[in-house]
């Protein structure tokens, strides 16, 4: 597949960061947009899912991290199930957004503050906290009000947990997020 | 049959009842479901957002636990399973992270198991000739809008059901209950999934989009397999109702509910009362048992 790729228009620099092995298959793309066609989020993003790849292959680092798509980007995989070449666009956006230091502006901002909430919890209690975690976000977002007169009926029904179940892993977990942090930096 | 269970975090709170109507559904075919042993969070999309090598260790660990059960691992959460399913494939493909995460977890795995979806079990191992059999209350009023979402179907090497866009394997086993399944598109649309919380107008743009489209395909309820899905549908269906302003009042039910109210398990084996649309005029009529022991 690789042999289709425009080798001389591509920077090879930011490709072997966001895919060092090739598993990705991102020279491949066609330009044929089937992913930016069918991509749920399409109406949101600055720039659709094709033209992130190019971006990508051009090398043009600043500008594809600083993105608002690839906050956008709901991970529903359809792009990369229903690429022709088998391009994993899907996970490039993973890469990037784990590249990008901040996301481009508050809105989206909320989406980095969610994500690492949920880790944090997990790193510490080996399991998710949805009661912790959802007051975690509001206090950390400042959107305190939204969908507080559902929680009564949450608590009523038992659809959502008070207190944690702590597994006895946790410590297990914890060393996991330390040595993967240790062995992932470059 | 035997199986290991990974029931997943959502499971154990705002899925409570996918968990209840699961094992009581399981018990019911005859299935043996044992919960993998200290189970911890596969990491859900949080973490592909991390690195690949936690997203990959995380999920190794419960496979490995998994793995001394010497069971296929049964996976409900559409999330978890993904990330199950995509480690596992990770494990056995790519020796470099192979040998990455033996390192991290402090155990050797090089993807032994296999890594199930409920639904895909249900058909395979069981079958609907065998569900058929169990049915005591045929349910001929549901007319069932099947959902899948996303991470059931894609990426296709994951996929529970061959054909990927059009998937049939829920359908077909609540045919085998005497639902109508309802012909429509949207089966594998995505509903928002955690942008119900950090972006909530888009979540509700795409969860509208989801039960317009099951309420004009003909459908009286959806029927769901992701708790995520579940709750974008039935937890907001009373926002979207607002934002479009049109009432649905669609209830949005666990596969696994639908199963156990035809074979007459009682309601509080299968959380019914943990739905939010309540879904007591939709089954008027159907006799659901209230006290009758679990077979």
């Amino acid at each position: 597949m690789n042999s289709l790729a425009p080798i001389g228009t591509v920077d090879k620099q930011l490709l072997a960061k966001l895919d060092s092995d090739g598993r990705m298959n991102l020279t491949a793309c066609l330009q044929c947009a089937r992913c930016s066609s069918g991509c749920t989020m399409r109406h949101e993003m600055d720039n659709l899912p094709h033209q992130l790849n190019r971006m990508v292959l051009l090398g043009l680092e600043e500008e594809v991290v600083a993105s608002k798509a690839v906050w956008v980007c709901v991970s529903c995989q359809t792009c990369f199930a229903r690429c022709p070449m088998g391009v994993n666009t899907a996970a490039m956006i993973d890469r990037l957004r784990a590249m990008a230091k901040n996301a481009p502006d508050r809105d989206l901002e909320r989406v980095r503050i969610f994500n690492r909430l949920f880790l944090t919890l997990v790193r510490h209690l080996g399991r998710v906290y949805e009661m912790g975690l959802m007051v975690m976000y509001k206090v950390s977002t400042g959107d305190v009000l939204r969908d507080l007169d559902k929680m009564p009926m949450m608590l009523r029904k038992r659809k959502i947990a008070l207190l944690p179940k702590i597994g006895c892993m946790r410590r297990a977990v914890s060393r996991i997020f330390s040595e993967a942090c240790r062995r992932s930096k470059p | 049959m035997k199986y290991a269970l990974y029931p997943g975090c959502s499971m154990e709170s705002t899925a409570r009842d996918y968990k209840l109507s699961t094992l009581a559904v399981a018990e019911a075919l005859g299935m043996n479901l044992k919960e993998v042993p200290n189970w911890t969070c596969c990491g859900s999309t949080p973490v592909h957002f991390a690195s690949e090598l936690l997203a990959t260790a995380l999920s190794a660990r419960n496979l490995a636990a998994a793995e001394q059960l010497g069971r296929d691992v049964v996976v409900c959460c559409a999330s978890c399973y993904s990330r199950l399913a995509m480690a596992n494939h990770a494990m056995r493909e790519n020796e470099y992270l192979r040998a990455e995460v033996a390192g991290i977890i402090g155990q050797e795995y090089s993807g032994g198991v296999r890594v199930r979806h409920f639904l895909e079990v249900i058909y395979r191992d069981i079958g609907v000739g065998e569900i058929g059999a169990v049915v005591i209350n045929r349910l001929e009023k549901l007319k069932v809008a099947c959902y899948y979402g996303c991470l059931l179907t894609r990426p296709k090497s994951l996929s529970i059901a061959e054909d990927n866009e059009d998937p049939d394997i829920m359908e077909e086993i609540l045919r085998a209950v005497g639902v109508s399944p309802v012909e429509w598109p949207y089966k594998t649309e995505c509903c928002g999934a955690s942008f119900s919380i950090t972006r909530v107008e888009s979540a509700m743009r795409l969860s509208a989009g989801i039960l317009q489209m099951a309420r004009d395909s003909g459908a009286n309820c959806i029927a769901v397999a992701c708790p995520l899905c579940q709750s974008n549908l039935d937890l907001r269906q009373s926002d979207i109702e607002m934002m479009t302003g049109e009432s649905f009042r669609l209830p949005v039910l666990y596969f696994t509910q639908i199963l156990g109210i035809a074979f007459g398990l009682p309601k509080d084996k299968l959380g019914l009362n943990c739905l939010v649309v309540e879904p007591d005029n939709l089954l008027a009529g159907q006799t659901v048992c209230k006290s009758r022991a679990v077979r």
